[in-house]
């Protein structure tokens, strides 16, 4: 399945390879539904990602909030999210990241909503 | 026995929900969206179930990958929304349809489905929002609730002949079920939309039109689909409209297409609602 599937352009799904890369930045993230993990994050966000036990690259990824990369390493954008939830970061620039394109294009472009102004 | 007194199919996007706490129901992003749902409103009102049957998938709320159920079916009293990292939502908790729930089990495992089956766990937006879009802001939820979860998120996912197989046998516990209740079977998830990799954003809006006319009218192609069809039509979280199978299943093959919306996007998605009932 996931072979197959791989084969539609610049559409990752999350399989078996994926869930094992990106578990530790997940397990993080799905923490963060839990207020008391919001607070340590926000008070010292690497100790938090290193109680986690992410990489160097890792941890970059997150408090360089690079969403592309996040997911290449594995991250599901529903666990991930939650990262956006504390910030907070809209999905659509989330999305606009990924698609490597200003979030205007991206609401316009993708979304085919009506350009301000 | 209790009688099925419709299908519906819904989108279940969490900025919904968001856009309800916030106020923002009749902002020119949201009002056409949710004034085509009114119609659903109307007709949940007068329809006056006792039970809704709600398909959904989790969205890394209450399931992590330590454990990945293909599909779960809830046998709880109560069923609290969950902390999705933004804080709780202002929402009644759902009662449970615990008795129907076993039998739904005991039905699932009779015709060799194997259900995670789970007695304390809390709901996401993907159960939520279409309660929200059909009920409205209640004190307390008119109805009890049967959740079912589909595993959409990690890979392999069921397939679309799989949730047709489970609707069937949702239908076959519906009316082997003792009581009178009356019942309303809810759909979930989709439509097009992807939230992840350089083609984020996709939305197929022709695609997902056809989607809604389809379901109702002849659903037999979106059964024998393959995963990979979902996926490359209606984008990798787009491949969630399987959820709608299950219901559509558990319908007569004939179904009078009652209402239908769609609106894109909301978020990042073509959004849709169908409401179906059998035909005489």
């Amino acid at each position: 399945m996931s072979e197959v599937a791989a084969t539609i352009p610049d559409t990752p799904l999350f399989d078996r390879a994926g869930s094992i890369r990106g578990y530790r930045i997940n397990k993080m993230a799905m923490a963060l539904g839990q207020p008391a993990n919001r607070a340590a994050f926000k008070a010292d966000e690497e100790a938090y990602l290193d109680s986690f036990g992410l990489s160097a690259h890792e941890k970059s990824a997150v408090m360089g909030r690079d969403w592309h990369e996040m997911v290449r390493l594995g991250g599901n954008l529903f666990f991930i999210l939650k990262i956006s939830a504390v910030d907070p970061t809209p999905i659509t620039r989330i999305g606009a990241a990924q698609a490597s394109m200003e979030h205007e294009d991206f609401l316009h472009l993708r979304l085919g909503k009506k350009r301000n102004g | 026995m209790a009688k099925i007194i419709g299908g519906l199919g819904t989108s279940h996007v969490p900025s919904i929900g968001a856009a309800l706490d916030k106020g923002l129901r009749d902002t020119p992003d949201w009002k056409p969206f949710f004034d085509g749902y009114e119609v659903g409103k109307q007709w949940m009102r007068d329809a006056k179930p006792d039970i809704a049957v709600v398909v959904f998938n989790d969205h890394g709320n209450t399931f992590f990958l330590d454990r990945v159920p293909t599909f779960a079916v809830g046998v709880a009293e109560t069923y609290n929304p969950v902390d999705e990292g933004w804080g709780p939502r202002a929402i009644p908790a759902f009662e449970g349809a615990v008795d129907f729930s076993w039998h739904f089990v005991d039905k699932l495992v009779e015709r060799h489905f194997d259900p995670m089956v789970c007695r304390e766990i809390e709901v996401d937006h993907g159960l939520q929002v279409p309660m929200e879009l059909f009920f409205g802001r209640p004190e307390a939820w008119p109805v009890k609730v049967l959740p079912i979860w589909v595993n959409t998120i990690q890979y392999p996912i069921p397939t679309p002949q799989r949730c047709w197989d489970m609707g069937t046998v949702l239908r076959e516990a519906i009316e082997s079920w003792p009581g009178d209740e009356r019942v309303v079977i809810l759909g979930t998830g989709g439509l097009s939309h992807q939230l992840q990799g350089a083609r984020a954003g996709f939305i197929n809006q022709a695609a997902d039109r056809a989607w809604l006319d389809g379901i109702a009218n002849n659903p037999e192609p979106y059964r024998a689909m393959s995963r990979e069809d979902y996926v490359e039509q209606f984008g990798s979280e787009g491949a969630e409209l399987i959820m709608w199978l299950v219901m559509r299943a558990a319908m007569n093959s004939d179904v009078n297409l009652i209402h239908k919306h769609y609106h894109a996007p909301a978020s990042m998605t073509g959004a849709g609602m169908v409401v179906l009932e059998n035909a005489a």
